[in-house]
């Protein structure tokens, strides 16, 4: 328990920073309990106040005070209602005070660790992200926050208040009648037992239940994607029966939960129920000794109802207490992730603007230590404002090469240089915001088209979007949609053809108007002649550029000043269009079958 | 006026509501009839329950009137003897009515599940292209998961509350017809207040809702464009806007916390104005000496208990509306039924000897954009495979090879033109059938989680290990096989990840020929494997086709080689046929896809 508790101690600064929230929040559930618990002790004086009133009113029956005994009796019940209620009004605005403080606070802390997660993430290498799955990054920003959330207000609120009560009517209890008290609070502890157990034995078969619905999700996710093998087979009922297994089996352990759940209520209401028939009967025997009075025992009901909540809630504050330790544990483990690619102190601060220039000197990468290299001792230079054409069979290396170019990863042995120097040494922020880059794989932000490709330059002008627009073959396209620029795109918005989204990737790396420009296969999805027409626009810019296009498309790197053909994560062959053709290796063979291609598709 | 209109429509619509949700709602409770009479034993238990918890107060009452104050010792302890079997009998209703209804509940969730995941399974492929399968899952699980509240709780659960209400009421009642009136009083209150809390609650569990749902899109769309972020510098920018949604998500949160900051504390006051009340007007009535201590006692208690049922009711309706959602999403699956239709009166195959006809099939997957004119794959398709045959399609890509084999398979259905097999129309065979005489084999072999054995029977309990180790033996496939960990027996991972590419097609070969079916089509692998396992693949496949007819989308240059009859596909026609040699001879379409696809195969293997 005491290691386990170690990472919510490192929650204590944020509840240091509201202290001004918790503090008189903690003190308002002390004055909230306190008031509460005098209820009872105005209930106890009204019970035994009514039979000595109707002796007194018997006694001067007949008389003329009788009247004024009336009234004053009947004042003086009152004068008890009216306490009672302004009692529970005071408790109340404390007990809402509470609420506002404490939770509040709560969900100020649980703000404040959401955005320090997300920016911590932001400062997190594709490293980080190719290691840890997308569901589970995402779970602790949402359900492990909230767990530890509830450890910040609900379990400390819960236990503060349940602290106070108890003490308070444990002491108040005891002045009245020892013997009385220890009798009607012998089952409490047993009750505090059985919950805490209860609660450990629910969150054991909920977990099992869990992971048994988890296990069914899969098992229809498999039987869903497998589908046109389970038909050719005929394998549709072995496929039923397997699911029904696993929900039969998905049955059994929520029934075994139920048997928890149901047992738990009862076994509570025996043991609150217990108490209360501990003072009826021994403090019946109290009041017929004459030792307490009855109002006694009115008194005491209320109090073991009020007791009753505190006592349990000890048990499932524990229990809050423990998930939420587990929650804190997986948080700080990515807080505590340091970022790998970042500015150092080799970083020449000085630098703010590129030339174009890229170099590659015997760079090599590996995803693992240990795995197999990816890139294996590259070498070339591209000058300046000139064009390189990388070509390749799927899995040689090619992205990996250019992701190394803004160092969205960092090599693991050789050199990668911008304007001849490391691009360690520059300026993550300069050397990012000279480089436009259309990936492969193209993502779009559910947002409007036109915020889509502003996403490259944050205060780009309307006439800036529509230039972009215009150079990636875009703008006759987004005239048609709806709402034209405003057009949304994504899930609540409009669904983009491949081609469409990937010329929406272009024209957001365009609008930068970047030093070097990098094309990921960012032609693949578009038609041969919408190909043309977007490598015209870059020739206007030709010499203001440094452009990598990665394809594998001839056409798409012909016209480049040199190409590159990988194999295997090395450099095969290399040269111009002409002298690689002329060559006759790989290149050669693909741009063969290239024009094979184009001539099947031109028969009708 | 506007509003008045307004509010009239929006109260038809209600009412059109409450009548739709009610026929959802006898819908879902259908689902218990085939549990009635534990229904109803549940039933009584909770009436048990909540007649033994109200009838404890009343002898709370006895025990002070008639023995405490009259001091009587051992009546005291008969009625405390009393009690303590009220609460223990009260103990054991409330947990076999509480197992009970979740019993049934399970098993009715159970029942649907199972019903809607065969309802899914049943449907042709089509609903599938149409269907994310995400959202499929969704039914199967979550969906059903929001109902279990309803099925397992809900009803059984609100008759409890509402019964005991009743009997507190009962026992105040007889107790004393003014006090009661006078602790009822707060009634109205207590609705008023719970009623305007759910209302409130309502509106602002909707808002986080909304904002949690903003929050978890956003986190979700940045951590997977997270690299997008970082290229192009905007982590500023998106912080600063993550912060904004944050923002909100924590105000409407603010807001919720404030409700309920209120309404706990408002319950809590009215049950002491009602406890006031009990005081004031139950210690007149005593001083007029119609009241004794004992039902003042009583009535504190009733007082606190008549609260926890309304609580609950509140509550209750929450989860109804839940699952009434879900529910009508669950039945819209079960109503939409595209199963193919079955003949009335099947035809059979006995000896099915492997005799294919493609006759003038057209067929399309959908319409054109923007029209009714179908998009045509296939364009008058027509040929014959003789019984024992190979034949070879071949064609670029969205040809419509892969079309040729689903409508064979009767995934799904042609729009003209007609496919037989053994001369019988491939509709009038009942789909078992039909598909019982094919062995399907794929280029992306799926695997299943489960034993090796398993995969290559698909749990079919007629297919005995000697099938399957003859099958093993004549693919000569032992020799991977008994490397495993395992062997037959290894536990193949999610997606079949443990086994190399031509390892696995070799298991799709072994799963066809346990089958043992007349027919085999085959959808060879484009990618190339390694060359030990492509000597195997290479043999396996001469041992698959002989002896049946074989309908094979080529990749492999000895295939076309060794085909009777290859034809060639192009934009949805069949444009040559003939053998190798004479399609070459020809220089036309076959001369180009041949250059393209097959000649390099032919330069490495000299």
């Amino acid at each position: 328990m005491a290691s386990s508790a170690h990472p919510l101690r490192r929650l204590n600064p944020y509840l240091w920073k509201y202290k001004g929230l918790m503090i008189p929040g903690l003190l308002a559930a002390l004055a909230s309990a306190g008031f509460a618990i005098v209820v009872p002790v105005v209930v106890r004086e009204a019970v035994d106040a009514i039979p000595r009133m109707v002796t007194v009113h018997k006694l001067y029956a007949g008389t003329p005070v009788e009247d004024f005994l009336w009234r004053y009796f009947a004042y003086t019940l009152v004068v008890i209602g009216v306490a009672i209620v302004g009692l529970s009004i005071i408790s109340g605005v404390f007990s809402f005070l509470t609420r506002q403080t404490v939770v509040v606070a709560s969900r100020h802390i649980e703000f404040d660790l959401r955005n320090r997660l997300y920016d911590h993430l932001q400062k997190l290498s594709a490293g980080f992200y190719h290691r840890t799955p997308t569901g589970d990054v995402l779970t602790r920003a949402t359900s492990d926050i909230e767990k530890v959330r509830r450890y910040i207000g609900p379990a400390i609120m819960y236990a503060v208040r349940a602290l106070t009560t108890v003490v308070t009517v444990l002491i108040v209890m005891l002045l009245i009648s020892p013997t009385l008290t220890l009798w009607a609070l012998l089952p409490m502890p047993a009750l505090a037992v059985v919950i805490f157990f209860v609660s450990q034995l629910v969150h054991a078969r909920t977990d099992a239940m869990q992971r048994q619905y988890s296990t069914l999700t899969s098992r229809v996710q498999e039987a869903l994607a497998g589908v046109r093998v389970v038909k050719a087979y005929t394998r549709e009922i072995f496929e039923a029966e397997r699911f029904e297994d696993e929900s039969r089996d998905y049955k059994r352990r929520a029934l075994d939960l139920a048997l928890i759940d149901a047992a738990f209520r009862p076994i509570m209401q025996i043991l609150i129920g217990a108490s209360t028939i501990l003072v009826v009967w021994i403090g019946g025997r109290l009041v017929i000794e004459g030792t307490i009075t009855l109002g006694n025992i009115a008194e005491y009901i209320i109090y073991v109802a009020i007791m009753t909540w505190p006592v349990a809630s000890f048990g499932f504050v524990i229990s809050m207490i423990q998930q939420a330790s587990a929650s804190a544990t997986r948080l700080f483990e990515i807080l505590d992730t340091a970022p790998d690619v970042i500015d150092t102190e080799r970083t020449d601060q000085a630098i703010h603007s590129i030339e174009g220039r890229v170099t590659f000197e015997d760079v090599s990468y590996h995803y693992t230590d240990g795995g197999p290299d990816v890139l294996r001792g590259l070498s070339f230079d591209v000058p300046a404002g000139t064009t390189i054409g990388i070509v390749g069979r799927t899995g040689s290396g090619k992205s990996t090469l250019i992701e190394l170019i803004p160092r969205l990863i960092e090599p693991t042995q050789g050199t990668v240089k911008v304007d001849g120097r490391n691009v360690q040494t520059i300026p993550l922020d300069t050397l990012r915001s000279n480089i436009g880059m259309v990936p492969q794989e193209v993502f779009l932000f559910s947002d409007s088209v036109g915020n889509n490709i502003a996403f490259g330059e944050l205060d780009a002008e309307q006439a800036e979007i529509e230039q972009a627009a215009l150079e990636a073959d875009l703008l006759a396209n987004i005239e048609d949609f709806p709402e034209g620029f405003e057009t949304r795109v994504g899930e609540r918005g409009i669904t983009l053809s491949g081609g469409q989204k990937q010329r929406t990737a272009i024209a957001r790396a365009l609008i930068r108007e970047p030093r070097i420009l990098i094309f990921d296969d960012a032609l693949s999805a578009v038609d041969t002649r919408t190909e043309a027409t977007i490598l015209g626009h870059l020739k206007k810019h030709y010499g203001q550029r440094t452009i990598v296009i990665v394809s594998h498309r001839i056409s798409a790197v012909q016209d480049a000043d040199q190409i590159l053909v990988l194999e295997d994560g090395a450099i095969a062959e290399r040269g111009d269009h002409d002298a690689l053709v002329e060559h006759g290796g790989i290149y050669a063979d693909l741009y063969r079958k290239q024009l094979l291609e184009e001539e099947l598709a031109g028969v009708l | 006026m506007a509003d008045e209109t307004k509010s009239q429509q929006s109260g038809d619509k209600a009412k059109e509501a409450t009548v739709y949700d009610g026929r959802l709602f006898r819908r879902i409770l259908s689902f218990l009839g085939p549990y009635k009479g534990r229904v109803l034993i549940a039933s009584v238990l909770v009436l048990g329950t909540a007649f033994l918890g109200a009838l404890q107060p009343k002898l709370v009452q006895l025990a002070i009137d008639n023995h405490v104050v009259e001091g009587d010792v051992s009546g005291l302890l008969r009625i405390v003897g009393l009690l303590a079997l009220v609460l223990v009998g009260q103990g054991l209703t409330a947990f076999a009515g509480g197992y009970l209804t979740q019993w049934v509940g399970q098993h009715a969730l159970y029942d649907l599940r199972t019903r809607v995941f065969r309802h899914i399974q049943r449907q042709p492929l089509g609903y599938f292209d149409r269907t994310p399968i995400g959202r499929l899952i969704t039914r199967t699980t979550s969906d059903i998961e929001a109902l279990s509240n309803l099925l397992s709780a809900g009803v059984v659960s609100i008759l409890g509350s509402l019964s005991q209400i009743v009997f507190i009421a009962y026992f105040m009642f007889t107790l004393n017809v003014r006090l009661a009136l006078v602790a009822l009083a707060v009634m109205p209150l207590m609705f008023w207040a719970t009623m305007t809390f759910r209302n409130r609650v309502r509106v602002v569990y909707r808002e986080t809702r909304k904002q949690v749902s903003r929050l978890n899109s956003f986190m979700q769309e940045h951590i997977t464009g997270m690299p997008v972020v970082q290229m192009f510098n905007r982590e500023a920018e998106e912080l600063r806007r993550f912060r904004g949604i944050n923002d909100e998500h924590r105000q409407a949160q603010v807001k919720g916390v404030f409700y309920y900051a209120l309404f706990f504390p408002a319950v809590d006051l009215i049950a002491s104005l009602a406890l006031a009340l009990v005081i004031w007007f139950g210690g007149t009535e005593a001083m007029r000496a119609t009241l004794t201590v004992g039902v003042l006692i009583a009535f504190i208690q009733y007082v606190r208990r008549f609260f926890e049922p309304i609580r609950n009711l509140s509550d209750q309706y929450n989860t109804l509306q839940s699952a009434m959602a879900a529910s009508e999403r669950v039945f819209d699956v079960l109503d939409h039924d595209a199963a193919l239709a079955e003949p009335d009166e099947p035809r059979s195959i006995d000896e099915c000897q492997g005799r294919i006809e493609f006759e003038n099939v057209w067929f399309a997957y959908e319409n054109l954009p923007d029209s009714d004119e179908p998009n045509w794959v296939l364009r008058d398709v027509s040929f014959t495979v003789e019984p024992g045959q190979t034949v070879a399609l071949v064609g670029a890509t969205g040809s419509g090879k892969t079309t040729i084999i689903n409508l064979l398979l009767r995934f799904y259905e042609v729009q003209r033109g007609e496919i037989r097999v053994d001369g019988v129309p491939i509709q009038h065979l009942a789909l078992e059938d039909l598909r019982h005489h094919i062995g399907l084999v794929l280029q992306d072999v799926f695997l299943f989680s489960g034993s090796l054995a398993d995969n290559i029977t698909l749990g079919d309990p007629a297919k005995s290990l000697t099938d399957v180790q003859h099958a093993i033996d004549l693919v000569g496939a032992d020799r991977f096989i008994d490397v495993l960990p395992d062997g037959l027996a290894h536990e193949i991972g999610e997606r079949g990840v443990t086994l190399s590419h031509g390892q696995r097609q070799l298991v799709s070969f072994i799963r066809a020929l346990v089958y043992d079916p007349a027919i085999i089509v085959l959808d060879e692998a484009t990618s190339s494997v390694d060359t030990e396992t492509e000597e195997l693949v290479q043999t396996a496949l001469g041992t698959l086709m002989k002896g049946r007819s074989a309908l094979v989308v080529a990749h492999r240059l000895s295939t076309i080689q060794d085909a009777r009859q290859i034809l060639v596909m192009h934009k949805g026609q069949i444009r040559e046929r003939g053998t190798h040699q004479d399609l070459l001879t020809l220089d036309g379409l076959y001369r180009k896809l041949y250059e393209l696809q097959y000649a390099d195969q032919e330069r490495t293997a000299a």
